[in-house]
């Protein structure tokens, strides 16, 4: 059973981790057939994962409701538009229209998916707004130097700001591709060798938690 | 809530959200009444997509992935409007696709009623692809064998068939591609599973608030251009000469980064103020 649980799956990492690590720089047709056959699959299994995830909400606000836990009232919405919006899309096979004629799916998408959505990030500018008068404070010289490329930023990103300051443009521009290009490339490289120092870990059984806090 | 005893500037710091609320709402709402249209310039990460398509020749194939949904509506949608008119404009061979399962029905609207704008036929000119489980697995697929990672088209229609596809075995056949992406998958993606190991050109396009952490992909030249935000949106419909949503935004943008701006200016003047009082 030890070999089913640990042994098998770390030998399975190592194999595959090496092959397609490897595989990379192999530009031989076995090669590439090898990477075809294996992504193929990999759409296969993110389709299943769709399944395990929506499977995973229901049981979750499932046992929500039962309980009857704050905000279950939620919880209910939730299944009701799920199950509904299923329900629709199985009766009209997934199709939004039929020859330029709009399905009940369609209906559900267009008059209530896209407005839902559209409102969520709307409403955001507002609590933008707000948040940025209370907490957006120049209490040392770090925020306070946050603040300056902030106010500078946003007044170079629009065309009224440009014609009021019309440095502010380039000024933005500089900060954007200099200052922020650098900074944000330092962070992207460190969190890459990160990356790899946790993948050459996981590939040689190191890092395990993958495997799951079971006992053997 | 203001308290008796309260100085003026702790009363200004503790101000009643909905008054703020209201300033934002009216400086959206009156520039789009009441336009200005004032000038916009272009930027050289917008001009950098805008040059690559236009240097393309008649029939490149040109993929343009939408990877947004209704939540980025208001930035990627002009964004795409746009590019997809230049595409077509240039008589270039359009596949589209989605990773965003929540933006398929929207993608199909939007390509449908470009080219129908454009007068370009569905099969022959454009097709769109949909959306296919696996996000960055659904890039590797394509970039060995497009047929597989996608055996037919949005409509149903296999994918050999299509005469827009003929030749086009992989990524490696297509000339530009340009991922309009508002998360993961997106731009960056796009990036590492497909250009760096299939060798095509490829531009972005994303919301504002990403746009600065695509900058060092532009700088590095890994992608060759950049549109962002509703910003980005109306650089490139001025580029094209078809003014759109995003050029009619620009006031309203314009108006709510000052309104902001005031906003941040006045709270610090008022907390400055009262940490002289205290002392």
């Amino acid at each position: 059973m030890i070999f089913l649980r640990r042994q098998l799956p770390l030998l399975i990492t190592l194999v595959t981790g090496l092959l397609f690590a490897a595989q990379y720089y192999v530009p031989h047709p076995a090669s590439e057939q090898m990477l075809t056959s294996a992504t193929k699959w990999l759409q296969i299994v993110g389709g299943f994962a769709l399944i395990l995830g929506v499977t995973s909400l229901f049981h979750q606000h499932a046992v929500k409701i039962r309980r009857q836990e704050a905000g279950w009232g939620y919880s209910l919405v939730l299944y009701v538009g799920m199950l509904g919006t299923i329900a629709v899309g199985l009766w009209t096979n997934g199709k939004e229209s039929v020859e330029g004629t709009m399905t009940a799916f369609g209906w559900i998408y267009n008059y209530m998916m896209v407005p839902l959505q559209g409102t969520m990030f709307a409403i955001l500018a507002f609590f933008i707004a707000s948040a940025a008068y209370r907490s957006f404070r120049a209490k040392s010289r770090e925020a306070a130097v946050l603040l300056v490329a902030a106010v500078i930023v946003m007044m170079g990103r629009v065309p009224l700001g440009e014609y009021l300051i019309p440095l502010s443009g380039d000024v933005s521009s500089w900060i954007l591709n200099v200052l922020n290009s650098s900074v944000r490339r330092a962070i992207l490289i460190g969190v890459s060798l990160g990356a790899v120092a946790l993948s050459f870990k996981i590939i040689f059984g190191v890092e395990r938690s993958y495997l799951g806090g079971g006992k053997e | 809530m203001w308290m008796a005893g309260m100085t003026f500037s702790e009363k200004m710091l503790k101000i009643d959200r909905r008054i703020i609320f209201l300033m934002i709402g009216l400086c959206t709402l009156l520039p789009l009444l009441y336009p200005v249209g004032l000038p916009i310039k272009t930027s050289s990460e917008v001009r950098g997509v805008y040059d690559h398509i236009e240097s393309l020749p008649e029939g490149s194939v040109f993929l343009l992935s939408i990877d947004f949904d209704p939540a980025s509506k208001p930035e990627l949608y002009p964004q795409a409007i746009a590019l997809l008119r230049h595409a077509f404009k240039k008589n270039l061979h359009v596949i589209t696709m989605t990773l965003w399962v929540s933006g398929t029905g929207m993608a199909d609207q939007l390509v449908t009623q470009v080219a129908k704008e454009m007068g370009k036929e569905n099969g022959t000119d454009y097709t769109f692809l949909g959306w296919s489980p696996g996000g960055q697995a659904v890039i590797i697929n394509m970039g060995q064998d497009l047929y597989s990672a996608y055996p037919s088209d949005y409509r149903g229609k296999p994918t050999k068939e299509l005469p827009i596809l003929e030749g086009v075995r992989s990524l490696k056949d297509v000339g530009y591609m340009v991922s309009l992406g508002a998360g993961r998958p997106g731009v960056e993606e796009w990036y590492v599973f497909g250009k760096d190991k299939y060798k095509f050109e490829m531009g972005g396009g994303c919301t504002g608030v990403m746009a600065p952490g695509l900058y060092p992909l532009l700088r590095s030249g890994q992608i060759n251009g950049l549109i962002g935000g509703l910003r980005g949106a109306a650089e490139y419909e001025n580029l094209i000469g078809q003014k759109g949503k995003a050029v009619a935004g620009m006031d309203a943008q314009s108006a709510t980064h000052l309104a902001i701006i005031a906003l941040v200016i006045m709270c610090n003047l008022f907390y400055f103020s009262l940490r002289q009082q205290k002392g």
